[in-house]
């Protein structure tokens, strides 16, 4: 029986990068440990090692799961398997994003069961923390998109560099406004007009940009 | 009518500063084609779009009865390609590639592929990255071979490899096609490995096919003859001499369609026909290509 191409492959990225998840994990789980320690400086550290173990994961498996191929080629060893250009991008795209989600998500989920844990931690520093959350989300389908559509490692650090520098701005712009601001030494989380405006602007550039890449991806005529 | 393995009907691919133009490729069923021509002749790129890698802007394309790109799911199931710029990954042993070989292809013949190792001196459980480039190749195309494809696709295979492994890599290509079913296209600008093996030849340069033909027919056809040119005696134009070189009163005359009546010919008109001498293919491969680049006035 003819087993599903995109199964397979999917698996096979999932095999290979199996030490960069769990590594990514390991790192929030830490950093929510250094949070746990207790102090200023331990909280702060904590809290920019959580972002940054999903940051580097974000920038990491694009490069490693799909310039990697056409730099080490390994492409036409793939593309040589009977898988069609969509199957490859749809495998491709469900590998680099599945593979990024689950330690995404499992962090995000320590983290906010992390902060409802701690009595002196305020719940309202959750909505924040989910729109900070859902931007590194963001930002890793710019950086996969940039890989998937263009295959160039130029371009791919390119939207790395600039997905990265863009955290420190949008959470200049989450804290310039004063209901957020106030929100978050609340004692429940708070989803104000503002916070929710946040997260669905995000949901839906992350739709719109994995749909435009797939869909890019499929009108390619040349492939290695 | 022969069944075909390829067929190429009126490809054309353009690239800003290359054009692969009209190319017409017949394999049949059972036969392996030697693919040959020099660096940037359109090699890769004719494989690229019979594998369905790249589309062609024009002609059509068939591999085993599907047309390429569109079928090309369906074809590569039973297709083995393997190519010079084609890497396995580094850091996985061959034991995993072989592992997800065996998992994509049920056909994969796990006998075969132990009888392989043995054969070319692998070891599954090494990881790529420490196979030198004569390993590597072997290992790809024990991933190819052991699949049992019924058509194999090679695109340089033996370009770096020492005498030893070349002649390994040929013999086990040779011994796969003792199963009359399959067919071999193989690529290469080494005229060496392809009349070693090949029983038709195809030559390729700038981006057009020059000549297409049995290799027999090739070496059957094709002669030198070198003659010695009296003072005043003028060498007559004779059809299938594609090219005289002369040096004073000697001359070499380059035969593609070579019959005895050329050298009679030659003697009439005054020459002394020295020698008629076979050429191989290498000389059959480069005469022709100047031939073709003569004629289309580069």
């Amino acid at each position: 029986m003819k087993v599903s191409m995109v199964r397979t492959l999917i698996l096979r990225d999932l095999d290979r990068h199996r030490h960069y998840i769990a590594l990514s994990i390991v790192g929030g789980v830490v950093a929510l440990a250094l949070i746990q320690v207790g102090g200023e400086a331990p909280t702060i550290l904590g809290a920019t090692w959580f972002f940054i173990s999903l940051i580097v994961l974000g920038s990491m498996l694009p490069i490693s799961n799909v310039i990697n191929e056409r730099k080490k080629q390994t492409l036409p060893f793939l593309m040589s398997l009977p898988l069609s250009v969509i199957q490859y991008t749809a495998a491709k795209m469900l590998s680099t994003v599945g593979m990024f989600f689950v330690p995404w998500l499992t962090l995000v989920v320590a983290g906010v069961s992390f902060i409802v844990g701690r009595r002196d931690i305020p719940n309202g520093i959750i909505p924040v923390m989910m729109v900070a959350a859902t931007f590194t989300f963001l930002g890793f389908c710019v950086i996969a998109a940039a890989a998937l559509i263009s295959e160039s490692e130029g371009w791919t650090v390119a939207a790395t560099v600039i997905s990265n520098s863009s955290y420190g701005f949008i959470w200049y712009l989450l804290m310039r406004n004063a209901a957020i601001r106030n929100d978050l030494k609340s004692a429940v989380a708070v989803w104000s007009t503002p916070i929710m405006t946040a997260l669905t602007v995000e949901i839906a550039m992350i739709a719109v940009i994995l749909a435009v890449t797939f869909y890019v991806q499929t009108r390619k005529r040349d492939f290695v | 009518m022969m069944d075909l393995a390829i067929k190429l009907n009126g490809v054309k691919k353009k690239y800003r500063f290359f054009t692969l133009d009209n190319i017409q490729l017949r394999v049949p069923q059972g036969q392996i084609m030697g693919l040959i021509g020099p660096n940037g002749a359109g090699k890769s790129t004719t494989i690229r779009i019979l594998m369905g890698l790249v589309h062609q802007d024009q002609g059509e394309v068939q591999v085993l009865g599907h047309r390429m790109p569109a079928e090309q799911v369906a074809a590569k199931w039973d297709i083995g390609f393997a190519s010079d710029d084609m890497r396995l990954y580094d850091s996985m042993t061959l034991e995993w590639h072989m592992r997800f070989i065996r998992f994509v292809y049920p056909q994969w013949d796990s006998a075969y592929a132990q009888l392989l190792l043995k054969r070319f001196g692998l070891r599954e459980e090494q990881k790529i990255k420490g196979l030198s480039h004569g390993q590597r190749v072997k290992a790809t195309l024990l991933l190819v071979l052991a699949r049992r494809p019924r058509l194999l696709v090679l695109d340089e295979p033996t370009t770096g490899l020492d005498p030893v492994a070349r002649h390994e890599i040929l013999r086990e290509l040779t011994a796969v096609m003792s199963d009359e079913g399959r067919s071999i296209l193989f690529s290469s600008h080494n005229t060496q490995d392809i009349e070693q093996i090949s029983d038709q030849i195809t030559f390729i340069d700038r981006g057009r096919i020059i000549d297409s033909m049995d290799k027999e027919t090739y070496l059957d056809r094709w002669r030198r003859l070198r003659l010695e040119v009296p003072a005043g005696v003028e060498l007559p134009a004779l059809p299938g001499i594609i090219n005289i070189r002369q040096n004073g009163r000697l001359a070499i005359a380059t035969a593609n369609v070579f019959v005895p009546d050329l050298a009679n010919a030659y003697e009439n008109s005054g020459a002394r026909v020295q020698s008629i001498e076979n050429m191989t293919l290498e000389e059959i491969f480069v005469a022709n290509v100047e031939h073709s680049r003569e004629e289309v006035g580069v």
